[in-house]
């Protein structure tokens, strides 16, 4: 609503606007005199002149209005484009960059050690070839380290995320964990191994039936791949259940505890079965797909561990773990399942286990 | 005369009923420093301070010499911070207008 607007008339118009007028002044001499009592009592306390302490200092520091200058008369970007020479690697750094041009070239920063860690990384695993996991498989077995898990696992992070190797193993780990441990909540961590001396024998026991469990050399920590996980042959699973358990109580998922020499009288024929068809599963492999191999290491690695209650029984196991190996696998799950239910298993005598065992060490 | 007095006394009741009066001053106050009206003034204060001499200085004489020019440069300020034609600004004029209808 404007001015122009308003239905009064005339006169009573501008009388209105002269009472308008008062009111307002008298608003603004309401202002004043707060202004006044204010200033007043800043005199009468002592503060009102506290900011004006003496001519030289005002001066010294007077606000400065020139361009390109900020108001203390600095210039503002005047060591841009300054270069500094960098006592470490002779190069003229800008000095702007220099700060971190310096944490890095002298190797003292907080990131500088993380980033010259991972460039070794990734040029040690440049010259390897990619499928060293499989092929140099004795070599990595010897050596496996801490440092080399996670570097293989980092780089395992680093491939894409749909190679077949990684969903693999996933799989595998959430089949088998759902009936594994449950209550062990380091498995998870992937970076931590499991110290054997941790767990309990019955958790030992049911770890070793899910895992690969190999005890590496230089941390003593177990391995917490897959049954399957390629850096450690079956032979080493075995040594490591053997040793975990004794020789006498090799890992069974239902396993009892059986007497020693009840497993090592296995007549020879059984013996000489099952490590014929140990034996031959490498060659049954090349043919077979990929899972069919897994799945024969599986019933390689599971049958020295079952104990052997009847051993008439164990001849049609040997037969039946035959038939399941030549036959392949749809799913290795699926011969865990099979193999588990059969109880008995021919056990590789015990020359041949210490032989392993001392192989290992 | 009388009739403008009451008038105006009525006004202001309702104004300060209403609550509108303090409101009013507080968005002229804003308005003052916002302008510098008021770092004017006080700098104006420390000249007649100076004059004076920093003990003596009282409320009367403060508010004497520093009203008027106050008074003045408020109108001034108010004419140039809103543009409006009238001295007061706009929006006061309707708000009273309001009122007294």
């Amino acid at each position: 609503m404007k001015m122009e607007d308003m239905p009064l008339s005339g006169p009573d118009n501008t009388k209105l606007e002269a009472l308008v007028n008062d009111i307002y002044s008298e608003l603004v001499e309401d202002a004043c005199l707060g202004l006044c009592f204010e200033v007043h009592r800043a005199v009468k306390q002592g503060y009102f002149f506290l900011d004006e302490t003496d001519q030289e200092s005002m001066k010294e520091f007077e606000i400065v209005d020139q361009p390109g200058v900020d108001i203390f008369g600095q210039v503002y970007n005047q060591w841009k484009n300054k270069e500094c020479e960098c006592p470490n690697c002779k190069r003229l750094i800008a000095a702007s960059r220099f700060a971190p041009h310096l944490e890095k070239c002298l190797g003292m920063g907080r990131n500088s050690s993380r980033i010259a860690n991972r460039r070794l990384a990734s040029n040690n695993n440049m010259s390897k070839s990619e499928s060293d996991q499989e092929d140099n498989d004795d070599l990595n077995d010897n050596d496996w380290s801490y440092g080399a898990e996670k570097r293989a696992k980092k780089r395992k992070s680093d491939k894409s995320q749909t190679s077949p190797r990684r969903s693999k193993t996933l799989k595998h780990k959430n089949g088998e964990l759902g009936s594994g441990i449950s209550a062990d909540p380091y498995k998870y961590n992937y970076n931590a191994g499991i110290n054997y001396e941790m767990l309990g024998p019955d958790e030992v026991q049911s770890f070793l039936t899910t895992q690969c469990g190999v005890i590496s050399e230089h941390t003593k920590k177990m391995c917490t791949r897959s049954q399957r996980c390629p850096q450690h042959t079956d032979e080493q699973r075995m040594a490591v259940r053997v040793f975990l358990l004794g020789p006498s109580a090799p890992v069974l998922p239902e396993a009892d505890s059986v007497a020693v020499p009840e497993s090592f009288d296995i007549p020879d024929g059984q013996a000489l079965m099952s490590r014929l068809q140990w034996e031959d599963s490498p060659e049954i492999s090349p043919s077979d797909s990929a899972s069919s191999k897994a799945s024969t290491n599986h019933s390689d690695s599971r049958r020295p561990k079952k104990k052997k209650p009847r051993p008439s029984l164990g001849l049609n196991s040997g037969g039946g773990i035959g038939s399941l190996s030549g036959g392949g696998g749809g799913g290795s799950s699926q011969s865990n399942i099979s193999l588990s239910t059969k109880k008995k298993k021919p056990k590789l005598t015990a020359p041949s286990i210490s032989s392993i065992y001392d192989d290992l060490n | 005369m009388s009739k403008d007095y009451q008038m105006k006394a009525a006004i202001n009741q309702k104004l300060i009923e209403m609550g509108e009066r303090e409101r009013l001053k507080e968005l002229l106050r804003a308005k003052l420093v916002e302008s510098g009206w008021k770092d004017q003034l006080k700098a104006h204060c420390k000249d007649v301070i100076r004059e004076k001499g920093l003990e003596h200085v009282t409320v009367e004489d403060l508010v004497t010499e520093v009203t008027p020019k106050g008074r003045g440069t408020a109108r001034r300020q108010q004419v140039v911070g809103t543009g409006q034609k009238s001295s007061c600004p706009c929006s006061k004029t309707e708000k009273i207008n309001l009122v007294v209808q």
